[in-house]
């Protein structure tokens, strides 16, 4: 058998051991994944943002233009010194300069203007018959949204709109939940598996 | 009995459960949904010949649920002679991607640079989509095995996303609302996902808003997806056991709730 295969199946196990209780093998395993994937993302970081990007431009090709934004990134570590900490803001207002201005326009399109006209159906449609999903899209909508509108005390046709809002957002919850048990229901089984087959090969 | 013991009697139970019905030979058939029809038509309509990007941005934890998807997809890309351009946006999807293409790339003797090529990770993934809508090799200048990226022969036709049809996001998590925030909109791509079945509620706005093409959900969407193919897989396997372990938690819910009202009765709270 494979010994990466020996050491996963072992690590799965430990791992499983907290089904128990709390333990120092399960702790050993938590540890062990941690480490190893923060390595193993520092080194792909190391590869693909500063050997690609500055040092070999830099030193194969003298592209000097590359020691700005290695400037910039160094500038964060003044963090480090009170005396120079004002340096970073530097890098970070540039950061968030241009991620504002990168992301605003993108999100106000796709999270709100395209989910706006998503959201208002025709209610007749165009073979004249009546659209019975617009009519849900349109009631869940406009009750979720007053039980998030706080202005105005929940009473009275508020407060009943509210409230039918509340059984929407259940249904989504439920939904959201049922998923998320079928997700972690998957990843069970994927690992019983490995166990069964590749660890201890007991089904083919 | 104690909570603790409660808890041992539940987790064997399911372990149980889910290794027998995994051991248990079961056919289930399972009927395909509307989105995975969609995918699975559309990949099937594409001439040979056809680019398509896949990005793996998920994490190894994930595998169990979205490499199933990533397969089964993959195989029936190069099952009808279309091209892959793979790449990650996700530090630790990285290895994965190139071994998963690899992988389905021998079944098929498809060959590295020719019909796929893998582009490797890279950071910043909202610089990287909106870069790629550019220039595919400003952003990847080389490949993931270090070959100069206009030298491999598949990118000869390839200069950004006017070149590649589509690009299917095989994640576990939100990136595959970047590729759809920032590559839909501003380059007019086509997005499909491939989700954890956790991720799906947060993509129904896109979908339905028409942002996103199709989606396929977690291990029942790959089943079905196999089924299309004709080749059942992981998906299908996993199905026993996931409808096993469902009922397992109905029963455990049910139980969980007459429990509950039973209680409240005897304390005097009324039942329902």
């Amino acid at each position: 058998m494979n010994i990466g295969v020996i050491i996963a199946g072992i690590l799965t196990l430990a791992i499983y051991t907290f089904l128990y209780k709390d333990n120092p093998i399960y702790r050993a395993a938590e540890s062990l994944l941690i480490g190893l994937a923060i390595g193993y993302v520092l080194v792909i970081y190391w590869q693909t943002a500063f050997m690609d990007r500055i040092f070999l431009p830099l030193l194969n090709q003298g592209d000097l233009w590359v020691l700005i934004p290695l400037i910039l990134g160094l500038l964060m570590f003044s963090r480090f010194s009170r005396k120079y900490s004002w340096l970073s803001r530097i890098p970070i207002a540039l950061m968030i300069g241009a991620g504002a201005g990168v992301a605003i326009p993108a999100m106000l399109y796709a999270r709100t203007l395209k989910q706006i006209s998503a959201s208002v159906m025709p209610l007749i449609g165009e073979n004249g018959a009546f659209n019975f999903e617009a009519l849900v899209v349109i009631v869940g909508l406009l009750s979720t949204l007053s039980y998030f509108y706080f202005s105005r005390e929940h009473k009275g046709i508020i407060g009943q709109v509210a409230k039918l809002g509340t059984y929407f957002l259940m249904l989504f919850f439920g939904a959201t939940f049922g998923y998320t048990v079928m997700s972690r229901m998957s990843t069970f089984i994927g690992r019983i598996d490995f166990l069964l087959s590749d660890f201890l090969q007991i089904i083919r | 009995m104690d909570r603790q013991k409660i808890r041992w009697i539940i987790f064997t139970g399911l372990f149980v459960i889910v290794a027998l019905a995994y051991t248990v030979e079961i056919k289930m058939v399972s009927q395909p949904s509307f989105e995975v029809k969609k995918s699975f038509d559309y990949i099937e309509s594409l001439p040979e010949g056809t680019i398509l990007m896949v990005s793996f941005d998920h994490e190894a934890s994930s595998l169990p649920e979205v490499q199933p998807i990533s397969l089964v997809l993959i195989r029936h890309a190069f099952r009808n002679n279309l091209k892959i351009i793979g790449l990650s946006l996700f530090a630790e999807g990285t290895a994965i991607g190139y071994r998963t293409l690899n992988r389905i790339a021998a079944e098929y003797d498809k060959r590295y640079g020719y019909d796929y090529v893998f582009l490797g990770f890279k950071p910043q993934h909202i610089a990287a989509i909106l870069g790629m809508g550019e220039s595919i090799y400003d952003v990847f200048p080389r490949d993931y095995l270090g070959h100069l990226t206009d030298t491999i022969p598949i990118m000869d036709s390839v200069e950004n996303y006017d070149d590649i049809e589509m690009v299917i996001s095989i994640t576990d998590g939100d990136r595959a609302v970047q590729w759809i925030e920032y590559a839909g909109p501003r380059y007019n791509q086509k997005i499909m996902a491939g989700l954890t079945a956790a991720m799906i509620t947060s993509y129904d706005p896109y979908l339905s808003s028409g942002q996103l093409s199709s989606v396929i959900g977690g291990l029942k969407g790959a089943a079905e997806y196999e089924n299309l193919y004709g080749e059942p897989g992981k998906g299908n396997r996993g199905m026993p056991a996931q409808t096993a372990a469902h009922l397992y938690l109905v029963v455990l819910i049910v139980i969980g709730n007459i429990i509950y009202f039973r209680n409240r009765k005897r304390q005097g709270r009324g039942g329902l």
